[in-house]
């Protein structure tokens, strides 16, 4: 990590030689291990240690981005000069009307716990190395990963607005096998207290081994689906690339789009972008400087609107959302903190109350770029895919493909649990997905097994 | 900027642990340029510069691997020690006997070639060239986007090893395509060319844009989008289906490329990408396709962005059958995971930039081109679907169940193509896809497509691959 003195140094010598209309720039360093493991043996551990600079300019209303990974003056001006040449170049942003210059506060959140900071990639290890015996007792191998990192994001900007945080971040990823079965468990969070590997290991061994032995198999056809977190998680964040994000909206792919306003989903359904929830995976405010809030995307089934970066929102007439996570990306906005209204079920009583259904515990390699207009997607399932017939589970199903549309399936949801859980993704260092548990009706199935 | 030899021969030596068995330290900088305009302006335009040093060190049975972006002399020292550490600590939980294969230290140094360097061409140029290129494809109402996107990327590499290796590479690309979004009330299709994502990607440099004549296709593209707006949706049921180039290449990626890396058939993999349906029993004696089914991993072609000189192993390129008439043969592998088969390591470990941990990864893996015109495939299609372009992709974790959504599809009705369909998607389970295989579409049709985001690893990975693929005709196969 960088501290804010020597963060703000270096910004400070960036913005210094812009020599722009206007300026922002934002320094972003990571300190991670990642202790990766398969056949319950640690195989890969990774210690990364790296720091980037991304610097844009504004001359004459046209916009430029340049990054580099080197701090000294001669690179700094060397990636400024990028950045101007690429303004240069560029067209004048529509309606734009400049950078943030509002200094208002950001959210008082908790994002740093120095004992997860402190945690050793040898103390990880004596846990992976107790997890890997308790698996071996139960006769079951154990692979997966366990991430903690450290990082510090500042940003700073020609209208003297400057934003610091550092953050922790710990994210766990088991996954039991045994005779060919496997079972998963995923948990994520701020505090290294709050994810427990050992406990993980127990979980997805339960997975693993729930109705061993008991092996059916289902012809393609629409099924009542119990999702769990992960599974939502993955669908939810491709609907964020084909249908939140600024871009999709103004390229006009998105099912947003003249649909503001309309119940397109359930009631029960309602989803924000909110990095201030104290129990998600806060954070205080975006690259570009922004106070983050809770945005509103689908409420009670009710269209709401995307989310925007400064620049899409002032071309878009609307207000910016404070989800800018790269400067100038060509999202021009995402939703990077997705947020699903709990509901007031049991995962128990969801599975009770389904007379023939299947219980998900993640998805495989979802696509939702089909036919966006509908947000059609297709994936298969993984790690723990159960039948559940008489409200019971009675059996384990092989992997199965489906293909449906999340449209129509947010208008089928029958039923949310009151507990959410957090799941990260692999490209969002500063969020994640919470979610409950969902029981959806008619979730179509359309490929046979394959594993 | 550049570490010297010294330097990192220095900082091996400062690895002093009884038990080191190997260490290896790599150096990357990273160059990247990408221009994007869209609806007649530059929507983005952006360039950055990464740099980063990267050790690696076995002691015992424990791997270490540190990385920093701070590249000094003081950091190469201090990253050299954590790797140590976080060795140390892998060898708590490690309970697997690494064995390395054999390899001869090599002092090289090799550059991919280029006739016109992509950082040469001025800015207005690349900018105007797109705007050209995407122009003809604005005018109609339903033509509610169109976009074009270059990319330059160079890396240059250094790589050392307690072996004695001493190798400096340096690969240079470009890549460039254009997009046609239409739309009509609920509908929305979408036409690119050469490929979707950027387009296509090649180890040369601005000769291959000129090569691409983007504006000379623009025309056709845009008549294609706005034409696929009113086409009937591409039917459900069984067809003999035949796949065109660039989307067999895809085809070949997922269902061929990924199940034969053998850190995924071991099951390193799993917690992310997952496993993969061939495993080494099957080595030799499995049918994967069809007899006319030769797939070959090709590290050593020119121009193509899946080929270096040395792996980051330092082991050298090579060229080997994965699929040999249809049986499957061999796995991609690396100095770590070749012994667990019984052979030595074909050098396909690669890492995206030295910050991260080398993986097996994909190389040049392609369909070699078979006998039959494309033209003659379709001549004697009775009844059947032509499908070209990707537009969706997704497979099992084993690799086994397939769906891949198209941009464009054609009937075939008595070995002539008829009807623009839209939406088409077929589904597969991989081994049965490659045996109904009756038809490899000869050299004329073959082409290599440049992928530059294959994601693999734990932190993800994004690999530069390629795929030479012919058309080829697929029996019976499931539309959805």
């Amino acid at each position: 990590m960088v501290s804010e003195q020597e963060s703000q140094a270096i910004l400070a010598r960036a913005l210094a030689v812009a020599n722009a209309d206007e300026a922002d720039a934002a320094l972003i360093s990571v300190d991670q291990n990642i202790s990766r493991f398969a056949n319950s043996n640690l195989h890969q551990n990774m210690s990364e240690i790296s720091a980037s600079l991304t610097l844009r300019v504004i001359v004459n209303g046209s916009m430029g981005v340049a990054s580099t990974s080197s701090f000294d003056d001669e690179e700094l001006a060397q990636t400024a000069e990028l950045a101007r040449e690429a303004a240069r170049h560029s067209d004048p942003l529509q309606h734009f009307s400049g950078l943030y210059q509002d200094h208002e506060p950001v959210p008082q959140l908790a994002t740093f716990d120095a004992s997860t900071a402190g945690l050793s990639p040898m103390a990880k290890a004596h846990d992976l190395k107790v997890m890997f015996e308790r698996g071996r007792e139960a006769g079951v191998q154990f692979a997966g990963a366990y991430l903690t990192s450290a990082a510090s994001v500042a940003t700073s900007s020609s209208h003297g607005v400057q934003r610091y945080a550092q953050l922790t971040f710990v994210d766990a990823t088991v996954i039991a096998l045994r005779d060919g079965s496997s079972g998963y468990a995923s948990r994520c969070a701020r505090r290294a207290s709050e994810v427990d590997i050992l406990s993980l290991g127990e979980e997805a061994t339960y997975k693993a081994t729930l109705a061993l032995g008991h092996n059916e198999e289902l012809e393609p056809g629409a099924f009542d689906v119990i999702l769990e977190p992960p599974a939502l998680a993955e669908v939810l964040e491709w609907l964020n690339m084909i249908a939140f994000t600024g871009q999709a909206y103004e390229d006009g792919s998105s099912f947003f789009v003249g649909n503001l306003g309309k119940r397109l989903a359930g009631e029960n359904i309602t989803i924000a972008d909110d990095a201030t929830d104290p129990d998600f995976l806060p954070f205080p405010f975006d690259l570009e400087g922004l106070p983050k809030r809770r945005v509103p995307l689908i409420e009670n089934g009710v269209i709401k609107g995307p989310v925007v970066d400064k620049a899409w929102a002032d071309r878009l007439e609307m207000q910016p959302t404070a989800n800018a996570w790269h400067l100038g990306s060509p999202e021009h906005g995402s939703a990077f903190h997705i947020d699903v209204a709990a509901g007031t079920a049991t995962r128990d009583e969801l599975i009770a109350s389904t007379k023939l259904g299947i219980w998900v515990t993640r998805f495989n390699y979802v696509n939702g770029l089909l036919e966006p207009k509908s947000a059609l997607m297709t994936g298969t399932t993984r790690d723990g895919t159960f039948l559940i017939r008489d409200g019971k589970v009675v059996a384990r199903l092989p992997n199965l493909r489906w293909t449906q549309s999340l449209v129509e399936a947010l208008t089928r949801v029958e039923g949310l649990t009151k507990e959410r859980r957090r799941v990260a993704t692999w490209f969002n260092m500063f969020g994640g997905t919470i979610a409950p548990t969902v029981k959806v009706r008619g979730w179509n199935f359309t490929g046979k097994s394959t594993s | 900027m550049k570490p010297t030899r010294a330097q990192f021969e220095q900082a091996l030596r400062s690895l002093r642990n009884p038990a080191l068995r190997y260490a290896d330290i790599r150096w990357t900088a990273t160059h990247q340029q990408h221009v994007r305009v869209r609806n007649g302006e530059v929507d983005a335009l952006s360039a950055t510069v990464d740099r980063a040093v990267g050790v690696r060190v076995l002691i015992g049975n424990g791997w270490g691997f540190a990385a920093t972006s701070h590249v000094s002399e003081e950091a190469i020292l201090q990253t050299a020690q954590r790797a140590l550490e976080v060795a140390a600590a892998s060898n708590i939980a490690s309970t697997a006997d690494v064995v390395l294969s054999d390899i001869e230290p090599h002092v090289a140094t090799w550059a991919s070639a280029f006739e016109i360097d992509p950082w040469s061409i001025a800015l207005e140029k690349k900018i105007e060239h797109l705007l050209a290129a995407t122009e003809p494809m604005r005018g109609d109402h339903r033509i509610h986007q169109v976009s074009g996107d270059l990319s330059c990327y160079r890396q240059e590499k250094i790589f050392a090893s307690t072996l004695g290796s001493y190798i400096d590479q340096t690969t240079t690309e470009m890549g460039g395509g254009i997009e046609a979004a239409a739309l009509d009330g609920g509908e929305f299709q979408r036409r690119t060319y050469p490929n979707p994502f950027g387009g296509d990607y090649q180890a040369a440099g601005w000769e291959f844009i000129e090569k691409l004549d983007l504006p000379k296709k623009a025309p056709q593209i845009r008549d294609e989008a706005i034409a696929l707006l009113a086409a009937p949706k591409a039917p459900a049921g069984r067809f003999d289906l035949i796949v065109g180039s660039s989307q067999l290449a895809l085809q070949v990626h997922e269902s061929c490329g990924h199940p034969t890396e053998l850190d995924r058939a071991m099951g390193l993999e799993i917690s992310l990408a997952g496993g993969s349906f061939l495993q080494p029993h099957m080595l030799g004696n499995f049918r994967y396709g069809s007899e006319l089914v030769d797939i070959v991993a090709d590290a050593t072609i020119a121009g193509s962005i899946g080929s270096f000189a040395y792996d980051d192993d330092g082991v050298p390129a090579q060229r080997f059958h994965l699929i040999d008439k249809g049986m499957f043969v061999d796995y991609l592998t690396g100095r770590d995971t070749a012994p667990t088969i019984g052979r030595k390591s074909n050098g396909t470990v690669r890492a995206e930039s030295a910050a991260r941990i080398p993986i097996i990864r994909m190389t040049n893996i392609n369909l070699e081109p078979g006998a039959t015109p494309l033209a003659e495939i379709i001549a004697d299609t009775k009844r059947g679907i032509y499908v070209e372009t990707n537009k969706s992709w997704s497979i099992d974790d084993l690799r086994l169940n397939f769906q891949f959504g198209c941009e464009v599809a054609y009937e075939i009705e008595n070995g002539k193509l008829g009807r623009l369909l839209r939406n088409p998607v077929y589904t597969g389970i991989t081994p049965e896809f490659w045996r109904s295989c009756d038809a490899v579409g000869d050299r004329a049709s073959w082409q290599i497509w440049g992928l530059p985001n294959c994601g693999k690893g734990d932190p993800l990975q994004t690999m530069r691959v390629a795929h030479g693929a012919p058309a080829a005709r697929f029996r019976n196969v499931e539309m959805a």
